[in-house]
């Protein structure tokens, strides 16, 4: 187990190498010169000089690349071109919102899914378990930021239930909730589909192994059968897919926290994107990924204790 | 003569059985597909967003650049079955020229991913465990590491909002999935007897690869391939909406949502429509790729008759 842990981890440092490597090369072919890009029209050549100096500019590609990846290894993203401030302390402030929403949809996909499928796994072939099956259907298939476009629609300018825009007030958590539901329930639906989908159809495979059977023909009440022994067993792909489902919430939630006018990672990575603000879109896509690898590998981990086979492969 | 005659006849003759067979095999799957419920839901919403997309100009009533200012926001009606937009254009008009670019993005870009990403895959497992191997599985995992829509993001802020550049960036987000699914298949193919026969009888490489190897790696590459045409319509629409995709006045889903957001206040119709319109476009995509999937399969078939 342990030498699965250690080759997995082993095997991240060189893939972050390579995303480094991949960020600086994305940022070194844009096209035209990165300082009086960013300096904007009316600089001057000694200012666009000192800027170059100062980012290292004027040196040959690789040392460029040394340089960056040691600055990323102190921890020193670089400061935003637009406001000045260090890019980590940008991000450090909006991943708060990002992982509050990602944590939150998550969770309550994971409560609502499990359920709906452990419901239709129970009432199988019946009115609801198409139902169900329908359900998850149409949120597996509608994406977030339409779902969430609609639920705006409705429930925030023609109703006036749900507040439009922001995270609410600093400090008031009533109010902090009350701008979170809509967005946490247009990231909900898709997980919700594909998770009462997924416990499902693995509720339905494990139901039909060996032991069940043995269950069954022991006598076992069939609610006892169905939460004790098969939910367990099933609960192994679901809590990979959860896992993994938070590592891509972190990465992805984008087009939410845009509509919704929540600061959060996502929002900060597309406004720095319309501002050419390059350290920012760097910093802010390096730590995404590096979230999303991370979340990949506690997964693959967890997977690996829960079904110990999987090492072997 | 005659001895001729035959020796020149029996080449062409197996030829013609090889391919009349797999005809023979691509209608049985596309006959169990149109017998399922999710395959006839699914084709016809495909056939028709091909149809649109092809013969948008001859589908749409209005041209969808037209503006008429003194229209707009209007609520549907007779002439505007959909109503209008914020400069009066025809909404159904802009959302029948739509799926073009929807159409033009997923199939490109997944033919384009599905075909990269299965020749890579399948060079890294034929060598497996050579350097070339391991370097192939570094690069999957290392665009694999970043989540599909900040990739492509990014990308096409590097590279220029266009259709051409949108496939581009969508299919280098996507052929890591392709190249992994592939190799994992060559791996277990080249293990065959037929695959060592050939390479017995002295077959190079590149003819064992293509005759054997990438056929057999086919059935779960084009499965992922269905599924994976919903969801690159889900992220041109995506990258639209943040405009960095499909330049305005081209009209594209993404845009015509994006347009709807900002005049929330001023008509609902301009959000509703792009917004069901994406959300049939894919559920359709997606029961096409589910029967698609389930025809592929053989454990599937039995599970489902």
């Amino acid at each position: 187990m342990l030498k699965y842990v250690i080759k997995r981890i082993l095997w991240i440092v060189p893939t972050v190498l390579g995303v480094l490597i991949l960020l600086f090369s994305l940022t070194y072919f844009l096209p035209g010169d990165p300082a009086s890009v960013m300096l904007g029209p009316r600089a001057t050549p000694e200012l666009i000089e000192d800027l170059n100096h100062r980012l290292h500019l004027d040196q040959p590609v690789y040392t460029r690349l040394g340089y960056y990846i040691l600055g990323v290894l102190r921890g020193d993203l670089g400061e935003s071109v637009w406001s000045g401030h260090k890019v980590s302390s940008l991000i450090v402030n909006s991943l708060p919102y990002t992982i509050i929403l990602a944590v939150c949809s998550m969770g309550l996909a994971a409560l609502v899914g499990i359920f709906l499928g452990v419901f239709a796994t129970i009432y199988k072939e019946s009115i609801i378990d198409h139902l169900v099956t329908g359900i998850s259907l149409v949120g597996v298939a509608v994406p977030d930021f339409v779902a969430a476009c609609l639920l705006l629609l409705f429930f925030a300018v023609h109703l006036n239930l749900f507040p439009v825009l922001g995270a609410g007030e600093a400090g008031n958590i009533a109010d902090k909730i009350h701008h979170l539901i809509l967005p946490v329930i247009s990231l909900a639906i898709g997980w919700i589909g594909y998770l009462s989908r997924l416990t499902r159809e693995t509720m339905l495979e494990v139901l039909d192994s060996d032991y069940i059977r043995v269950e069954k023909a022991f006598g076992i009440p069939a609610k006892h059968i169905h939460y004790k022994y098969a939910l367990k067993n099933a609960v192994i792909p679901i809590i990979t897919v959860i896992g993994l489902g938070i590592g891509k919430l972190l990465g992805g939630a984008v087009l939410v926290e845009i509509i919704f006018n929540r600061p959060g990672l996502g929002k900060l990575v597309v406004d720095a994107v319309y501002a050419r603000d390059l350290p920012v879109v760097q910093g802010g896509i390096l730590i995404a990924t590096l979230l999303f690898v991370l979340a990949n590998l506690i997964a693959d981990i967890s997977y690996a204790y829960i079904d110990p086979r999987i090492q072997y492969e | 003569m005659i001895q001729e005659n035959i020796a020149n006849s029996s080449p062409k003759k197996s030829n013609y059985r090889k391919k009349n067979s797999q005809i023979k095999k691509i209608a049985g799957i596309l006959r169990i597909i149109l017998h399922d419920y999710r395959g006839q839901i699914g084709s016809a919403f495909i056939i028709a967003m091909v149809v649109c997309a092809i013969f948008s100009p001859w589908v749409a009533p209005f041209d969808p650049y037209e503006q008429d200012i003194l229209n707009r926001f209007a609520s549907p009606s007779l002439t505007h079955l959909l109503g209008t937009d914020y400069l009066g254009r025809d909404i159904l008009s802009r959302i029948i020229y739509g799926s073009r670019v929807a159409a033009m993005v997923s199939f490109g870009s997944v033919c384009f991913s599905a075909i990269i990403g299965v020749i890579i895959g399948v060079i890294g497992g034929y060598k497996e465990g050579r350097k070339l191997d391991y370097a192939i599985i570094l690069v999957f995992d290392i665009v694999r590491s970043f989540p599909q829509l900040i990739l492509a993001l990014a990308l096409v802020a590097v590279i220029g909002p266009s259709v051409r550049n949108l496939i581009l960036a969508l299919a280098f987000t996507a052929f890591p999935f392709y190249g992994r699914l592939a190799r994992a298949e060559t791996l277990s193919v080249k293990e065959e007897d037929y695959v060592k026969a050939a390479k017995a009888l002295g077959a190079t490489n590149i003819q064992i690869i293509f005759k054997h190897i990438i056929p057999n790696t086919l059935s779960p590459v084009i499965v992922t391939g269905g599924m994976d045409l919903a969801t690159m319509i889900m992220y041109e629409a995506s990258l639209s909406f943040l405009g960095l995709g499909v330049r305005p006045p081209t009209a594209s889903w993404g845009i015509m949502l994006r347009n709807g957001l900002t005049y929330i206040h001023a008509s609902p119709y301009m959000i509703i429509w792009p917004a069901l319109t994406i959300a049939i476009a894919m559920i359709g995509f997606s029961l096409f790729a589910e029967s698609l999937r389930i025809a592929l399969n053989p454990k599937e078939r039995k599970l489902h008759e």
